[in-house]
């Protein structure tokens, strides 16, 4: 086994609003909560983020167990390799996504010692209840990974709810298909609801789950406003900090504490503009991170940009909602069928704008989008090698923005989301310094 | 009018390239690059300043570039390579909308638009693409490196060679001379390799004509060659392809003081001292 290595001392990054300094403190007292929740005997569930059953799990007070955020964490203290490795031993491919590989190394080393790893990152992942895959369009680890980690953990099962959304094309209406995704998906939510009740002693309280997803729309919403006003000029919180704020977005959507943090970030952004407080006091480049997960190993990139005068006004990572006021749901008493029409309408929401713009596609179009609402000077992309089923489409989404749009400059970034040796910062730093050098060009021509 | 003189220092991974220019280059200088870039780019830019037969004193402006370029103790301003060669290539070609840079640690695509980069891609992750990849395959034939374009236009046939990673590209290449297969066929094909890799790279930026090639990959004929057939068209070539870069950090550095003279700034410039510095102090 690895012997264990003591991760390299960091210094804190340094964040634009007091809202993402929260953050850290908040994902310690969740591994923590769950750690206690272990001892308490109380269910906890491996769970993914953005699977549509949150709201589920919170009715039913099931503990989550945020798995790629463990893994986030592990990079960000880098101290992912020691599991990488240990996955490697065990015969998985290091081309494999690397929030998997982290934690079926985690989960093989615990298994296999009945202990935690030697000073895991904050304590460490406990031992779930039950695992929550999600069959899902964007990622196969969702449902492949669970399965794998069930090698280590046989005892623990799995319940994979299929999540589909209909496929955008050019030539279709999506409303023509809507009601049989949503039928499928209740059936699926159903079934999980099931599951729960059957492998963790708890009843779904059906009042309850309603207050729950009332309380995830009003979040959506809260999130959304908030979000909006990073159109500002000078611009009062880059995506440095959205790679912060995605906490509450993803991993306590439906509580009262995740509404209520973004209510204070809501408030922070007013008073920054109101006093015309930016990211930085001389703002020169708008730019666009335009998709792709970020190197959590790396967040300081987001400062070296900002030393150059560069801010990040919007990000497509992790900007999971939009305004469900927005997205014409109908009235519906059931909570689940809510849950699933608010699913596929999120998915769809760019469907029309994208069929009006020969060569367009959703994810295109809200690249479009983010460049006119919050004027943007440049995009920039990051392509992590082991995440196979999102990263690929960037390039495409890149060339058909300029070709369809305008030849907007770019930057690809490439290295991982959580594996430290596919990065080199001082060739970072360089691409980074002749983009912004592209950027000067393209502004002064 | 007294004259000015500017001089630009590019510190590549394999060669330190001076040049100082007034109206029209004075001198240049071309030497290899050791570990310690700030000793040899002090001793590179005495060499040319006695070429143009200038003291340090008399230049007004020192810019550098390249991958040293922050351990240059002397220059006045660092600027990246991306936007050296750019303005070097368009001083030189003023026809050139696209730039391929083939060095020895990294090969780049440069879009060009009035002499500016607009956009570029960079390959710096991995020696296949750039001109390491033809020093270890030189090394393993037992040629010099400077011989392959030669060599490879004496080439019959083509082999496949990978162009996804140096070292099997090098167990390769002992294999296919063990099967009998001869010398220029197989540097052709290695030419071959490394062509079609940049070419992938590059065709990102969506390629315009006509295409400028510099670094040291351009004064291979037979890699030119190659890069020609992919494109399908010729390429233009400067006079000096390795001295592009330090020819555009030189004019940047003149474009600089223009400006400021323009808008009656006083020029901001370093603290320089033309000694010998170490890595360590």
């Amino acid at each position: 086994m690895t012997e264990e290595k003591k991760p390299e001392e960091r210094k804190r990054r340094k964040t634009a609003t007091e809202a993402a300094s929260r953050v850290g403190p908040m994902v310690k007292a969740a591994l923590a909560e769950n750690l206690r929740a272990k001892e308490e005997g109380r269910p906890i569930a491996y769970s993914f983020i953005y699977s549509g059953y949150d709201e589920i799990i919170r009715a039913m007070d099931i503990v989550p167990a945020w798995t790629e955020n463990y893994a986030g964490v592990c990079g960000v203290k880098r101290d992912a390799q020691r599991f990488l490795e240990k996955a490697e031993s065990e015969n998985f491919s290091r081309s494999l996504c690397t929030y998997a590989l982290c934690g079926l190394g985690f989960d093989s080393w615990r298994e296999e010692t009945g202990e935690m790893p030697p000073n895991p990152p904050w304590g460490g992942q406990a031992r779930p209840t039950v695992m929550l895959g999600s069959g899902q369009i964007i990622c196969d680890p969702r449902y492949k990974w669970y399965q794998a980690a069930q090698h280590y953990m046989p005892d623990v099962p799995v319940y994979v709810a299929g999540l589909p959304y209909p496929p955008y094309e050019d030539d279709y209406d999506y409303r023509d298909v809507q009601g049989y995704y949503v039928k499928y998906i209740v059936e699926e939510l159903r079934g999980l609801v099931a599951f729960l009740e059957r492998h963790t002693n708890r009843k779904m309280d059906w009042d309850r789950l309603s207050e729950v997803i009332d309380i995830s729309d009003r979040t959506w919403n809260m999130i959304s406003e908030a979000y909006d006003l990073r159109k500002a000029v000078p611009c009062p919180m880059g995506t440095g900090d959205a790679m912060n704020t995605m906490v509450p977005m993803t991993f306590m959507m439906g509580t009262q504490e995740a509404y209520d943090f973004f209510k204070d970030l809501y408030d922070e952004l007013q008073l920054k503009i109101a006093n015309r407080e930016g990211v930085i006091p001389d703002e020169k480049y708008r730019l666009l991170w335009g998709g792709g997960l970020p190197s959590w190993f790396a967040l300081t990139d987001f400062n070296y940009f900002n030393s150059k005068g560069a801010v990040f006004p919007a990000e497509v990572t992790y900007r999971l909602v939009e305004p469900v006021y927005n997205l014409d749901l109908p009235r519906v008493s059931d909570p689940l069928e809510h849950l699933a029409w608010r699913w596929v309408k999120y998915w769809a929401y760019r469907h029309d704008k994208a069929r009006k713009r020969p060569g367009s596609n959703p994810d295109v179009e809200r690249l479009i989008e983010y460049i006119e609402d919050y004027k943007i000077d440049g995009v920039v992309m990051h392509e992590a090698f082991s995440c196979r089923s999102w990263h690929p489409g960037l390039i495409w989404q890149l060339n058909q923005l300029k070709r369809i749009y305008r030849d907007i400059p770019s930057l690809i970034l490439e290295s991982d989301i959580v594996d430290i040796s596919s990065y080199n910062e001082a060739d970072t730093r360089a691409r980074i310094d002749a983009f912004i050098d592209t950027l000067e060009a393209v502004k002064s021509r | 009018m007294k004259s000015q003189y500017f001089a630009g220092v590019d510190i590549g991974s394999t060669m330190t390239k001076v040049v100082i220019m007034s109206e029209a280059t004075l001198a240049s200088v071309i030497g290899p690059t050791g570990p310690e870039h700030r000793k040899l780019a002090n001793r590179v830019m005495e060499e040319a300043l006695a070429k143009a037969r200038l003291s340090f004193d008399e230049i007004t402006y020192v810019v550098a570039t390249g991958y040293g370029r922050i351990n240059v103790p002397f220059a006045d301003k660092q600027i990246t390579e991306i936007s050296c060669h750019a303005r070097g290539v368009g001083h030189l070609l003023p026809d050139a909308r696209t730039v391929i840079d083939i060095g020895g640690q990294d090969s780049k695509g440069i879009k060009l638009k009035a002499g500016r980069a607009v956009d570029f891609v960079m390959n710096d992750k991995c020696a296949a693409g750039t001109g390491r990849f033809l020093e270890v395959m030189a090394e393993g034939l037992g040629v010099s490196l400077e011989d392959m374009g030669r060599l490879s236009l004496e080439a019959k046939n083509r082999v496949e060679i990978s162009n996804t990673c140096t070292v099997f590209a090098a167990q390769e290449v002992v294999a296919r001379l063990s099967e009998g297969v001869a010398l220029p066929d197989i540097i052709a094909s290695l030419h071959e390799a490394i062509a079609t890799r940049i070419y992938g790279m590059v065709r990102r930026l969506k390629i315009e004509r006509e295409v400028a090639l510099t670094g040291g990959g351009a004064k291979n004929i037979g890699l030119v060659k190659a890069l020609e057939a992919k494109l399908g068209f010729p390429v233009l070539l400067p006079p000096e392809p390795l001295l592009t870069g330090a020819i555009g950090a030189a004019l940047l550095g003149k474009d600089i003081v223009g400006e400021a003279v323009e808008k009656g700034e006083t020029l901001v410039r370093s603290e320089r001292r033309l000694t010998e510095a170490s890595i360590f102090t």
